[in-house]
């Protein structure tokens, strides 16, 4: 079904999504100041003294990691690890509750390989077609028919991966419009509210800053989250909201200390494979305990059912992988 | 509306998935290395093996441009070592017979190694601990270490099936691995359902239910029942 798809599909990928176009080295540009670790490449860190095994690791690893992070993203290895990075990812999103936070500098690099990898298609194609290298048609057909089978295969996850986060914003969208909203400074002027849209948080303001990593949500999905929401609002107001008196008509009412918003589950159980030597799963604070406590221990290779809370510290750290 | 799908990766999904997966394969016809987005595939130049991702070696196969080499443990021999552990041994009575070590990992039962995961870097500097469908676990190997019990990997259901059904003539003995596969499936799906009693445990904060070598496809049929009961319970 999603393995074979024929040029339209590859054109309405074209269209349908804004590829960026020369964003991959800004933005990894962008990735090292964000980092700004003393680690930096370009300063050479202060070597502090090696006080034990422990601290001479970390140290080891500090540096493979700032060599990694200067690597050159256009070398075929790191190109499978974006595809292992990406499929993990899709993985995650198509199994957790709540939208994961989006993987800007990752999802670039792919659109700009999908897009390179278009053109190289079109091509081949384009010489199988001329005479003069028309020896070798079967060989050209046969590398065809792979490089768009791949192509479809990494165009079906990043559509899912899309469509399933689209799915988890129109669900939840009034919980993730107050969520992006509450990053901003608030100029909160409540007054009474004459339509549902009034209620509806202002998005944050776009910067082409990408320093911006505290907010789940990529530029697109926050303003198809307003449009939706404000769709949505206008929607209700017309068909009964405002047929209530003022006060009773805001899509985020908090009378009585109940919420209206609802928002996703964390609670729910997800299915995690420890990829360390040791995860401990967390109760993170509230239903009255202040502060976090700790569960059951994960050991290495294990798969364990467990609610999603416990482990979204261990996952964002890479230590666990959501199945 | 966006998007009808269930929570969850679906079956067709995790065949998708376990079509991932590395295997060896012997080519017929050169063909030049690929530049691919799964990344690069090295040149075909027969009779040299190589490794393949499983969804490749299966085109390939279908239009007799190379032989699969099976996966050990796809063997009628490795299936009984499994299918004895499975049914006989008395630890894995109510667990499923150990899965194939992480890299790093030490085989089970070796308590003399400590686990030590060493982590890849991603371009964001982010640690990245490579697990299924991204390890070696399907590739024909030349010499097992002897010792080392046959195990199941976790796309061991999406594998067999794929390879019975499109690459049968080259397996070992079709009929029997059919015949063991299937039992296999039923032994364990046996266990999924037996495990019901212990489901309260994922109800409670920082509890959780230990599904240790349990199969990707497995997961699948059993992630919304599962699911359901530890939501219902909580």
């Amino acid at each position: 079904m999603y393995l074979r798809s024929g040029p339209n599909e590859i054109a309405a990928c074209r269209t349908s999504a804004p590829l960026p176009t020369t964003q991959s080295i800004p933005s990894i540009a962008l990735l090292l100041r964000r980092k700004s670790s003393p680690h930096h490449p370009s300063s050479p860190p202060p070597k502090p003294k090696p006080q034990n095994i422990d601290q001479l690791t970390m140290d080891i690893d500090d540096i493979l990691a700032s060599v990694d992070r200067t690597a050159d993203t256009s070398t075929p290895e790191s190109t499978a690890l974006d595809h292992q990075l990406l499929t993990r990812f899709w993985v995650a999103e198509r199994a957790v509750p709540e939208l994961l936070p989006w993987p800007t500098s990752l999802m670039e690099r792919m659109m700009e390989r999908v897009r390179r990898q278009i053109e190289s298609i079109e091509d081949l194609a384009a010489s199988s077609t001329d005479p003069i290298t028309h020896h070798s048609a079967a060989t050209t057909n046969l590398t065809l028919s792979i490089l768009q089978s791949d192509l479809s295969r990494t165009q079906y996850l990043i559509r899912s991966l899309l469509r399933q986060r689209l799915s988890k914003l129109t669900a939840h969208s009034m919980h993730y419009l107050l969520l992006i909203s509450r990053q901003q400074p608030q100029s909160q002027s409540q007054t009474d509210s004459s339509t549902p849209e009034d209620s509806i948080p202002e998005p944050p303001p776009f910067t082409d800053d990408t320093d911006d990593i505290s907010s789940p949500l990529s530029k697109e999905e926050v303003s198809f989250l307003h449009a939706h929401q404000t769709l949505l609002a206008g929607h209700y107001g017309a068909s009964f909201l405002n047929s209530f008196p003022p006060q009773l008509r805001r899509l985020d009412d908090n009378a009585g200390g109940t919420s209206m918003v609802q928002g996703p589950d964390g609670k729910e159980v997800v299915f995690v494979r420890c990829l360390v030597e040791e995860v401990r799963v967390v109760v993170p604070p509230g239903d009255g305990v202040e502060v976090e406590v700790e569960g059951t221990v994960l050991r290495m290779g294990e798969v364990w059912a467990v609610r999603w809370e416990g482990v979204r510290g261990a996952w964002g750290r890479g230590e666990v992988e959501v199945l | 509306m966006a998007f009808p799908l269930p929570r969850g990766i679906t079956p067709p999904e995790i065949s998708f998935l376990a079509e991932m997966e590395m295997v060896t394969i012997l080519p017929r016809q050169r063909l030049e290395g690929l530049e691919l987005l799964g990344g690069p595939v090295s040149p075909l130049l027969p009779p040299r093996r190589t490794s393949l991702p499983l969804w490749l070696a299966l085109l390939l196969k279908r239009q007799r441009r190379a032989n699969i080499l099976p996966p050990p443990w796809l063997h009628p021999e490795s299936l009984e070592l499994i299918l004895e552990i499975e049914t006989q041994n008395d630890e894995y009575q109510h667990a499923f017979s150990p899965p194939p070590p992480l890299p790093g990992q030490p085989a089970p039962g070796d308590h003399r190694r400590a686990p030590l995961a060493t982590p890849r870097y991603t371009p964001s500097g982010e640690k990245y601990y490579p697990a299924p469908p991204f390890l070696p676990q399907n590739t024909a190997r030349d010499h097992i270490p002897p010792g080392e019990p046959p195990a199941l990997p976790f796309h061991w259901l999406e594998v067999g099936t794929m390879l019975l059904e499109a690459a049968s003539d080259d397996l070992v003995d079709p009929d029997q691995t059919r015949r063991l596969l299937k039992e296999l499936r039923e032994v364990r799906m046996a266990k999924v359902r037996a495990g019901v009693d212990v489901l309260d445990a994922a109800a409670m904060g920082g509890g959780g239910v230990a599904l240790t070598g349990v199969g990707a496809m497995e997961l699948g049929e059993g992630r919304r029942f599962i699911a359901g009961v530890v939501d219902e319970l909580r």
